[in-house]
């Protein structure tokens, strides 16, 4: 790892999160998580619905407070969301108000960049992600799966870091889903090695975690329970999968989903 | 079709067949732009509606004839008296109205209405989406608003009377209550129904609490707050009439007023209709300005075109 590489980009010290249900009990949606993520790092945290993967992501990005424990991003506490960690949602966020390009720089405008600079950024982005020629259209116009692509030229545009995406391509169609994996890997390897963005990728697909991640982490009713490394080179194909390393981790996943049964491994559910 | 018309003119040296191709695709630019005008037109003046006006109309004609004038007078003598009216009616004057014509009438009628309007839109929609966003705020304002958008305006006519005597300045403030009502709820509620997740996107690209206010939850309620405003336009036009029929001495109330004690039908008619059109043409361009500002959003487009 080169040396200018911040080795503990983010890092998490005993965090919980609990939240108060109608009925008066406390759930704990999320319950004494530690890890470190060094700089450059493409995580994938995979888990059922309702594991506490997205309550995790919204305590990074400063939307949520942590009941327990530290959050710190870059050698700095989060006490709230800010430019330094870009978000792509689940759900569309792109303004339905702005045309495509003012969409694109307004995290910059935001911040003073000067227009020519800003727009200079904003296409060079949508050329990126595949969407040069619809930067005067309003949202209203462009597919779920091109929205998708806004919101990503729009998070990267905007020269966080950290970059989280929380079950990104989660309601889209299979053949758009792997576009947009191809597209975000793309974006994170523009940067090379030692310059990449650090990216926090939410997912319960296992397949989409083993195609993107370095390393998956598993949470299961607000713990983290296994965290594996995923040490095949890339550019990882279709056959990559089927590496016997890659079945392995595959199964150790499903075994976590509580689905080993369906792939034929006969060890007892945990 | 551009291309085949530059085409033609492609005959004489480099410079002039660029000059004369540039001429050609201006001209073939706004023959276009023509066409799309006529088009436009056409589609906006529906002969449907047409159709619905002559059917009136001939309806009108034929009560006209059976009734005596004095109850319902034909088409063609009101359209006259209009005519005359509009800029000269003396009749008015012996009833001691400050213009005897129907256009300063209209005119002071039409002040008062865009003031009003004016006025209690700004009120209304500042208090409107400061509620939405500030709970002590709402505390403080939403339980009288409620209750005043409960209470028909007119009970307040009144007090208004009593406060400010008969003039301009009653029939004003009723009218700045009623509109200021209206955009109060609109613009609460479309503050309201702004998805979150806007603002969550906003904060993460680094927006200040400024920024979202200016670049979010503006953009993001002009087109129900404009909806509003032309609800509120409607029923200001009706209103501020009526207020004049309770005592004015200027506007199309007291006009009515006047003609009513003269059972003049003929004049009581022309003046409604008068007032109908002039609502109508002000609704119009109220539309068009919604549509023209609010291009990002189709479903609104759709509705107001």
């Amino acid at each position: 790892m080169p040396a200018n590489v911040n080795s503990r980009m983010i890092e998490l010290a005993h965090v919980g999160r609990s939240f108060r249900r109608a009925d008066g009990a406390t759930v704990n949606a999320i319950d004494d998580v530690s890890f470190v993520i060094p700089e450059g790092q493409f995580v994938c945290f995979v888990g059922a619905s309702g594991c506490g993967k997205s309550t995790l992501l919204q305590m990074l990005a400063g939307l949520l407070e942590p009941s327990q424990g530290d959050v710190v991003v870059g050698d700095k506490a989060v006490t709230g969301p800010g430019p330094d960690r870009g978000v792509v949602f689940q759900k569309d966020s792109v303004f339905p108000w702005m045309r495509v390009i003012d969409n694109v720089e307004y995290g910059l405008k935001c911040r003073g960049a000067p227009a020519a600079e800003r727009r200079e950024i904003a296409r060079t982005y949508l050329r990126h992600v595949g969407l040069p020629r619809v930067e005067r259209a309003w949202p209203r116009e462009l597919s779920g799966g091109m929205l998708k692509r806004v919101a990503i030229a729009t998070v990267f545009a905007n020269g966080g870091r950290v970059l989280m995406l929380d079950e990104p391509f989660g309601a889209l169609d299979y053949v758009t889903r792997r576009q947009l994996q191809d597209v975000l890997l793309n974006l994170w390897n523009a940067d090379g090695v030692g310059t990449r963005r650090t990216v926090i990728f939410v997912t319960h697909d296992v397949d989409e975690a083993l195609s993107l991640a370095d390393r998956v982490m598993v949470f299961r009713a607000g713990v983290k329970v296994d965290d594996i490394p995923v040490a095949v080179a890339r550019p990882r194909t279709t056959d990559s999968l089927l590496l016997p390393e890659m079945v392995e981790i595959k199964r150790t996943l499903l075994r976590h989903l509580g689905l080993d049964h369906q792939v034929g491994v006969d060890e007892a559910a945990p | 079709m551009s291309d085949a018309e530059t085409g033609t003119v492609d005959s004489d040296d480099a410079i002039g067949a660029e000059a004369g191709s540039r001429r050609a695709r201006k001209a073939a630019r706004s023959a276009v732009g023509a066409r799309v005008a006529i088009r436009r037109f056409v589609a906006a003046v529906d002969p449907l509606r047409f159709a619905g006006v002559a059917l009136f109309v001939l309806v009108w004609q034929g009560l006209a004839a059976l009734l005596s004038p004095i109850r319902l007078p034909p088409p063609l003598a009101v359209m006259k008296r209009l005519a005359t009216d509009f800029l000269d009616a003396p009749s008015l004057s012996y009833y001691g109205v400050a213009n005897p014509n129907l256009y300063a009438n209209l005119l002071y009628t039409a002040e008062n209405v865009v003031l009003a309007v004016v006025i209690g839109a700004v009120i209304g929609v500042l208090a409107g989406l400061t509620s939405a966003r500030f709970r002590l705020v709402r505390a403080a304002i939403d339980p009288v608003m409620m209750t005043a958008g409960t209470v028909p305006i007119l009970v307040a006519a009144p007090f208004l009377l009593i406060w400010f005597g008969v003039g301009r300045l009653s029939a004003v403030c009723l009218v700045i209550f009623y509109v200021t009502v209206i955009l109060y709820l609109f613009a609460r509620r479309a503050a309201n129904n702004i998805n979150p997740i806007y603002e969550e996107f906003a904060r993460t690209l680094g927006a200040t609490e400024r920024q979202i206010v200016f670049d979010l939850l503006t953009p993001a309620t002009v087109p129900e707050i404009l909806g509003g405003l032309r609800i509120a336009l409607a029923g200001a036009w009706g209103l501020e009439a009526v207020s004049e029929l309770l005592g004015s001495q200027e506007g199309v109330g007291k006009v009515l007023e006047v003609l009513a004690g003269a059972t003049d039908s003929e004049g009581i008619i022309a003046n409604l209709l008068l007032l109908g059109l002039v609502a109508v043409i002000f609704d119009a361009v109220a539309g068009s300005a919604i549509a023209r500002l609010t291009g990002w959003n189709a479903g609104l487009r759709s509705e107001w075109n």
